[in-house]
């Protein structure tokens, strides 16, 4: 009897150690099997919305819909570098989530992409990197507003055209001087 | 008529007067003024040696006296503009005894005003970079281009009617008077003889000018209100201001012309064509024009005034109740309610009346210059405490400087041109008389080669 | 009266206006009054054209700073009130002021950035920061008679000392209150006199002419951060392109117009259209600790102006 209690024990204890194990790997087991694949675009430039898209399923297939997924962009700016949130999606119904992202630097982007599955405890991530090439200048800043028409020009023509009117009065100084020589009439002195 | 040559030889002795004889009154009076002058140069020397420091001006209040006497000084010179451009158009007879005047006081008010755009700047020695590097944009640069486009104009305009009278100097001095006077005299008559061709010509030059001049001077202060109203500060972001500085460019003006006249009309003796009645017609328009400000005043603070924006109710207090109170209140009182007071009872309504409130107009405009400039920039912009400023003795000095300036060109003025238009009074007074009388055949005039253009 | 004159007023033609009909007179006056009737509107027209682009610069060509990719960078600056106490907790002048004060030798008692303590709608205050805002509409580019005053193709507002003729039109423009004149001889330390001017580095000052906040553009096109930005104690400046959509405090690197629109950024006096660069994050210092009912922030102060001999401040 005391050999089928010692095995029988044994036995028990193998289980628990088993199951124990079993629980313990569970949960994470049951994170770590969800499928993530990442689909970053292949070309993408400066002021062009790309799709930054990731697909989440469960270990058996089905979708995982609903998980709030949070896009993370390495950044570096005057010597400081971090990850910076450059916005969130939600999975749909196919088990994607789709960030529409407008790049603003050129060269290798590092993403990362962070999600809770339903019922985990700790957030997960991934990182996928894609390329940028450069664009055109985004951001100008026009001062006011342009009205046809009110310009400096039309305050020069108004100026000239005054100084050309008083030119034209000088010339009649001009023709009163000239004058001068004409036709006097008759000296006569005393009273006017 | 024997009549009416003795009133012409009368007319032209007053006007050859002062250039025959000097008084030792008048070289007291130029030493005077030379000496108050040479002081405000000292005084300017010492801005010019440390800087703007010794002024009150400081960052929150960064204008102050200098500005407010420019904007004053080009507010008066809308005398000439009034009285010889709007009144020659509309044929006021009455004017022409003090159009010369009035033209002359628009060329110097313009040289002392810009005078003090020059005073206020921080680096005087780069003042042609506003010509050299002007920004068709900026408001100053508006200003220069129609300061000096109205300098040129006044200028033409003050000697172009000048022109007879000049000739009736040349040929009526000539060798009773200095050879640079006589050559003065000479060149500027350009050779006006008062023939058929040179009237023409004259006539059709005046009738340009005079309306010319009158979209310009309009414009000037215009311009001049616009370098506060492009701005965005409380009291002064105001679309009124543009009407409401031409307004009282007009109304001031009025008021130095009564002052200067009966200063001159007690120097020389013109009481003969200077009358009463020329006193009283300007009397009329100053208070008709004091009635215009009042409306301008009471939009410009009812329309504040009942809503109360935030900046909008610091100034209102400031104005009527705190800092400014003493002066705006004088402004508004001594200013524009005296003048028209003063010109309705009959008791005040005469030549002694209307230069007193002639006086309290000129001082009330300087005050509301100041006070507009002052005021303005003391509205906080941001949560700080207002600050305060008070002109130093420099800044007094270099305004009496300015007067003197002003005084002095007036007097120098006086002493080497005819002051009153003889041909122009002459006209009036043949027209008059000429109503008068029926068919009376006269002695014959004839017509001289000099002086009168009627014949 | 000679016979020939008592005849038509042709016949001796009065020298002026009398010979042009008063009807016709009056309606070339009507014609007249009637263009000059929207003068009155003029100002508001006006002043809503500004310099449709950058003006060049006067100091002669410069090349801008740009990203890799040659994009000409925007600078822009985004202050986090909630992280803003006045240096209430560092017990001394705003660090942010003494730091700019130091690195640009700027006279006492100009404060290129000033923090002002504003009162809160509903009780309170809050202490705010405010450098030049580098508005993209500038009052006082606008009305520089000589330009002296100019914009730069990366969004900010300097001034050429060596153009400025100190007429202060620009100083009544701004509805900031950020410019400042040097109305005496500024103080300049002996080593300053030396100092290669140029309009993003205002070394020496000049007396009778303006100054103020720069936005640092000679440190930035370098990679630095402004003096501000590094020396506050709190990181509440941040410092970034509008163009790389970045910014950072020097702690941490944010993408800029997520973290204007997520934390409901605001600019000064926004009414006024002036369209600054300058951005705030809400807030009080309540992120570091500081009670909204606790008033007053020491003063500035030049310490550095102590090194120069017959240093002159003036007031402001």
């Amino acid at each position: 009897m005391n050999a089928t209690i010692r095995q029988t024990v044994r036995a028990a204890l193998v289980l628990v150690a088993v199951g124990a194990l079993t629980v313990a790997l569970a949960a994470p087991a049951v994170a770590s099997h969800v499928t993530v694949r990442t689909s970053m675009p292949s070309a993408g430039a400066v002021g062009e919305i790309i799709p930054l898209a990731i697909d989440l399923h469960t270990p058996d297939g089905a979708p995982l819909s609903g998980t709030t997924v949070t896009y993370y962009l390495h950044m570096s700016f005057a010597g400081v570098e971090g990850h910076a949130v450059i916005g969130r999606a939600v999975t749909d119904d196919a088990g994607v989530a789709a960030l529409r992202y407008e790049p603003r630097t050129t060269g290798l982007h590092q993403v990362r992409m962070e999600y809770l599955a339903p019922g985990a405890t700790t957030i997960e991530s991934v990182v996928a990197t894609f390329d940028v090439a450069g664009g055109t200048q985004l951001v100008r800043s026009a001062g006011g507003v342009d009205i046809p028409g009110i310009n400096p020009g039309l305050l020069m023509v108004v100026l000239g055209g005054v100084w050309l009117i008083l030119l034209r009065v000088s010339f009649r100084l001009v023709a009163i001087a000239r004058a001068g020589g004409a036709d006097v009439p008759p000296e006569g002195d005393g009273p006017r | 008529m024997a009549a009416l040559s003795g009133w012409q030889e009368r007319l032209e002795e007053t006007a050859l007067a002062p250039v025959r004889r000097t008084s030792r009154r008048f070289w007291a009076l130029v030493a005077a003024e030379v000496a108050i002058l040479a002081w405000g140069l000292y005084a300017y020397s010492f801005q010019l040696r440390d800087g703007l420091v010794v002024t009150g001006m400081r960052d929150r209040i960064s204008w102050g006296l200098y500005i407010a006497t420019f904007v004053f000084f080009i507010g008066i010179s809308h005398a000439g503009t009034l009285i010889s451009a709007i009144l020659r158009v509309s044929q006021a007879r009455w004017r022409t005894p003090v159009t010369r005047i009035a033209e002359f006081i628009t060329v110097v008010a313009l040289i002392c005003g810009a005078a003090f755009v020059v005073i206020d700047l921080g680096r005087p020695d780069r003042v042609l970079f506003v010509f050299i590097y002007g920004r068709w944009q900026s408001p100053i640069i508006w200003d220069v281009l129609a300061i000096t486009t109205y300098l040129t104009a006044s200028i033409v305009y003050l000697f172009v009617p000048m022109i007879p009278d000049l000739a009736l100097f040349r040929d009526s001095l000539k060798g009773r008077t200095s050879r640079w006077r006589a050559w003065l005299y000479r060149t500027l008559a350009i050779g006006w003889n008062g023939n058929v061709g040179q009237r023409r010509s004259l006539a059709a030059a005046i009738g340009v000018l005079m309306i010319l001049i009158m979209p310009i001077a309009v414009s000037v202060h215009t311009v001049v209100s616009w370098i506060f109203a492009m701005t965005l500060r409380v009291p002064w972001n105001s679309a009124l201001f543009g009407a409401f500085f031409v307004a009282g460019a007009i109304f001031s003006g009025i008021a130095i012309l009564i002052v200067v006249m009966a200063i001159l009309r007690r120097a020389y003796k013109l009481h003969e064509y200077v009358t009463e009645k020329q006193f009283l017609y300007l009397g009329y328009l100053l208070a008709a024009f004091a009635a215009i400000m009042i409306y301008a005043n009471i939009n410009e603070l009812l329309i504040h005034g009942y809503k109360l924006e935030e900046g909008a109710g610091f100034h209102l207090r400031q104005l009527f109740l705190n800092d400014f109170a003493p002066l705006f209140w004088f402004y508004l009182i001594g200013g524009l309610f005296g003048p028209i007071a003063i010109v309705l009872f009959p008791a005040t309504r005469n030549t002694r009346g209307i230069v007193a409130a002639a006086i309290l107009v000129t001082v009330a405009m300087w005050i509301e210059r100041y006070v507009i400039v002052v005021s303005g920039l003391r509205v906080p912009l941001m949560p700080y405490a207002p600050a305060d400023y008070a002109p130093t003795w420099v800044e007094w000095s270099i305004l009496a400087g300015g007067l003197a300036l002003f005084a002095l060109l007036i007097t120098l003025f006086t002493k080497l041109f005819p002051i009153i238009a003889v041909w122009e009074v002459a006209e009036d007074h043949e027209a008059t008389v000429s109503a008068f009388e029926v068919t009376s055949p006269a002695v014959p005039e004839m017509p001289a080669p000099s002086g009168g253009t009627y014949s | 009266m000679p016979p020939e004159q008592a005849a038509t007023p042709e016949s001796s033609p009065k020298p002026w206006g009398a010979t042009i009909p008063r009807r016709r007179l009056l309606r070339m006056l009507g014609l007249g009054a009637l263009s000059v009737a929207p003068m009155s509107v003029l100002p508001e027209l006006l002043r809503t054209v500004g310099p449709g682009r950058p003006v060049e610069p006067v100091d002669g060509p410069r090349k801008p700073a740009t990203t890799r990719d040659g994009r000409i960078r925007q600078w822009t600056m985004i202050i986090d009130l909630r992280s803003c106490d006045g240096c209430q907790s560092v017990g001394g002048p705003p660090r942010c002021t003494a730091a700019c004060i130091e690195g640009h030798l700027a006279p006492e008692p100009m404060e290129w950035i000033e923090v002002y303590e504003q009162e809160l709608a509903g009780d309170g205050t809050r202490f705010v920061p405010t450098p030049c805002q580098q508005c993209q509409n500038p009052p006082c580019v606008n009305v520089c008679p000589v330009g002296a005053t100019f914009s730069t193709p990366e969004g900010t507002v300097l001034i050429d000392q060596d153009r400025c003729i100190g007429c202060r039109i620009c100083m009544a423009a701004c509805p900031y209150d950020r410019r400042f004149f040097n109305w005496g001889e500024p103080p300049i330390p002996p080593a300053a006199l030396l100092a290669d001017y140029s309009a993003e580095h205002q070394v020496p000052a000049r007396k009778g002419t303006v100054m103020k906040c720069d936005f640092c553009p000679d440190m930035a096109r370098a990679g630095t951060l402004p003096y501000c930005v590094q020396a506050c104690p709190n990181d509440a400046i941040y410092y970034g392109d509008l163009e790389e959509d970045i910014a950072t405090n020097g702690r941490v690197v944010v993408a800029a117009s997520r973290f204007l629109a997520e934390n409901d950024a605001f600019r000064q006096r926004e009414e006024l259209g002036t369209k600054p660069r300058v951005y705030y994050i809400p807030g009080h210092g309540e992120a570091v600790g500081r009670d909204v009912f606790t008033p007053g922030r020491a003063p500035a102060e030049w310490p550095w102006t102590e090194i120069v001999d017959g240093a002159q401040p003036w007031q402001r």
